[in-house]
């Protein structure tokens, strides 16, 4: 009951947020939104499934990419982000085919390679993609169901609610898949591959489900970016780009449903204040990760769970 | 009777060694059968060969007469085929209930299911309670698996084994670790559980004690090959048995 409380407490602090925060609040809120999503699908990989993942930012950029040019061509903003989700899931589940047949460095090396392929083609596929240029001047299309409604996303507030209503509709439908019995199935493939089989599941199947579907939320949290920035360019696919959800799991907590977006919220905030002080921000920022991770070894949301809440 | 499952010169070979080496086995439906063996006679890989674990090198298996030699091991279980492991082999992060509620879940093919809660899945979880108490672990539902006791954690094992609900279920020595007293206890279970369930269980146990008297049928296995298999008393009287248990009374 205090759980359901507090969520929406929060629900109705981020619907109001234009209301009493400034634009660059709105924007890092955006931003944290995206590293919620884009931290949640890679938490179904490696905390539920047990596959630890250096390539997410490979279909985190196919996403941005995929929106980037349908909105070049065809300024919709419902038909951008849809499209760029549905070509990273096609692409997730052609790589996922390859890679799910492997697990533990195996898996993180081939995830890594994929990643980084993608990062290349990013680089070179000139006519494609703009090189290392990227693609500039995307528009932030008007959200519209041609004959039913067409709302203006010109300002960022606007675009904002539509960022929160896609988070919130991710993070809901998260929590029904991990509670489910495809979630339960997922953990039992964590914890023993073999047990698992002997049960009669197969493991290929869902490992490849798992892929599928933390692809598809990298692919939205990218698909929502290029309307917010006009731009992409290829370091989005960059594996330094790939640990930041690793990152910000391990820091909110890997078993854990909230785990990753508690992370992502103390990520952002921490990049954000240490980029203002310093260049060398990822030295600082290494260094207080290590900290956090070594002194809450179950991430900041096992301090809770120690004190009996569910987070 | 009929066979439930059978072999023909099967085999299972690391390099040089023969760790299976044709074994022609045909064993028969509702009998409680033991195999027995020194250290590396072959029996936890016969059981691995068996229930789809590791592939043979050599030979068939039929399973109702229905061959499954190259069969994957979860299309073996929903055949009726079950097993558990010689290394505690269960979910040590998931709670003891969750543990049996996703083998129901996997024999009532829910697994797939994202959209529900574990709650709706009223006919598995009813199931899940039912077995709980089966194997007397209903107090410590609650518990995660990975903090029981090694006895609770052999009998969870036992759980996750029979909730599958199958025709045949192979353990690989499900007392291990265990005093002579739970020992005694687990294998009982394991009867009443063949009787109740109609299961046919096939185990690999190190107490002669035990498997003299609760074995309907004992297959021995020395360096790969079956040397002999009958009834107890056959077995008792064999002297090459004898023999590789160096004399032991037997």
């Amino acid at each position: 009951m205090k759980t359901r409380l507090a969520i929406l407490i929060l629900v109705i602090l981020l619907a109001l947020l234009p209301a009493y925060a400034g634009k660059y609040a709105v924007y890092v809120v955006i931003h944290i939104l995206l590293l919620s999503i884009f931290s949640l699908g890679f938490n179904l990989l490696f905390g539920y499934t047990g596959l630890l993942s250096f390539g997410q930012a490979g279909f985190y950029a196919v996403g941005a990419y995929g929106c980037a040019k349908i909105l070049l061509a065809y300024p919709s903003l419902l038909v951008g982000i849809v499209g760029g989700v549905a070509i990273t899931g096609v692409v997730s589940l052609a790589l996922g085919y390859l890679c799910i047949r492997h697990t533990r460095i195996y898996f993180s090396m081939l995830t890594l390679s994929f990643g980084m392929m993608i990062f290349s083609l990013a680089w070179k596929w000139r006519d494609m993609t703009g090189g290392d240029d990227g693609l500039v001047g995307i528009p932030r299309a008007a959200l519209e169901i041609p004959g039913l409604f067409k709302i203006n996303m010109t300002p960022m507030e606007n675009y904002y609610y539509v960022v929160l209503a896609f988070a919130i509709l991710a993070i809901a439908l998260f929590h029904r898949i991990v509670h489910s019995p495809m979630g339960l199935t997922l953990q039992g493939i964590r914890d023993s591959e073999t047990r698992t089989a002997c049960i009669g599941i197969s493991v290929r199947k869902y490992r490849l489900i798992a892929f599928t579907i933390a692809g598809l939320y990298a692919g939205l949290a990218g698909a929502m970016l290029p309307p917010l920035e006009s731009t992409v360019t290829p370091p989005l696919a960059h594996w330094s780009h790939s640990a930041e959800p690793v990152l910000a799991t391990l820091l909110g907590g890997i078993y854990t449903f909230s785990g990753p977006i508690v992370g992502s919220v103390i990520f952002y905030l921490l990049k954000d204040i240490i980029v203002r002080f310093t260049e060398y921000w990822q030295i600082c920022l290494g260094i207080i990760v290590v900290a956090l991770v070594m002194g809450f070894r179950g991430g900041v949301v096992s301090i809770f769970l120690r004190k009996g809440g569910r987070p | 009777m009929n066979a439930i499952i059978r072999t023909e010169k099967l085999g299972k070979y690391f390099g040089a060694m023969a760790a299976v080496h044709e074994v022609t086995l045909a064993l028969q439906e509702g009998l409680f059968t033991s195999v027995i063996g020194p250290n590396g006679a072959g029996k936890t890989t016969l059981i691995n060969l068996l229930s789809g674990f590791m592939l043979p090198d050599r030979g068939a298996i039929y399973f109702r007469e229905k061959e499954i030699t190259r069969l994957e091991t979860d299309k073996r279980v929903k055949m009726g085929i079950s097993r558990s492991f010689q290394v505690m082999n269960i979910f040590p992060r998931m709670t003891v209930f969750q543990n049996i509620l996703l083998a129901v879940l996997s024999r009532l093919n829910k697994t797939s299911s994202a959209f529900s809660s574990l709650r709706s899945q009223k006919e598995a979880v009813g199931e899940a309670e039912k077995t709980l108490g089966e194997v007397w672990l209903q107090e410590k539902k609650d518990s995660p698996a990975g903090e029981l006791s090694h006895g609770d954690q052999r009998l969870l094992e036992l759980g996750i084994a029979v909730a599958t609900n199958p025709q045949l279920c192979f353990l690989d020595e499900p007392s291990s670790g265990m005093n002579p007293i739970e020992r005694i206890k687990v294998l009982e279970l394991v009867k009443k559980l063949a009787a109740e369930r109609n299961t046919t269980f096939i185990i690999v146990e190190h107490d002669m004690d035990i498997v003299f008297s609760l074995s309907d049928w004992i297959v021995v296995m020395n360096r790969g090959e079956v040397l002999a298999e009958g009834t107890p008393g056959d077995i008792r009287e064999n002297q090459e048995v004898r023999d590789i248990y160096l004399g032991e009374e037997i």
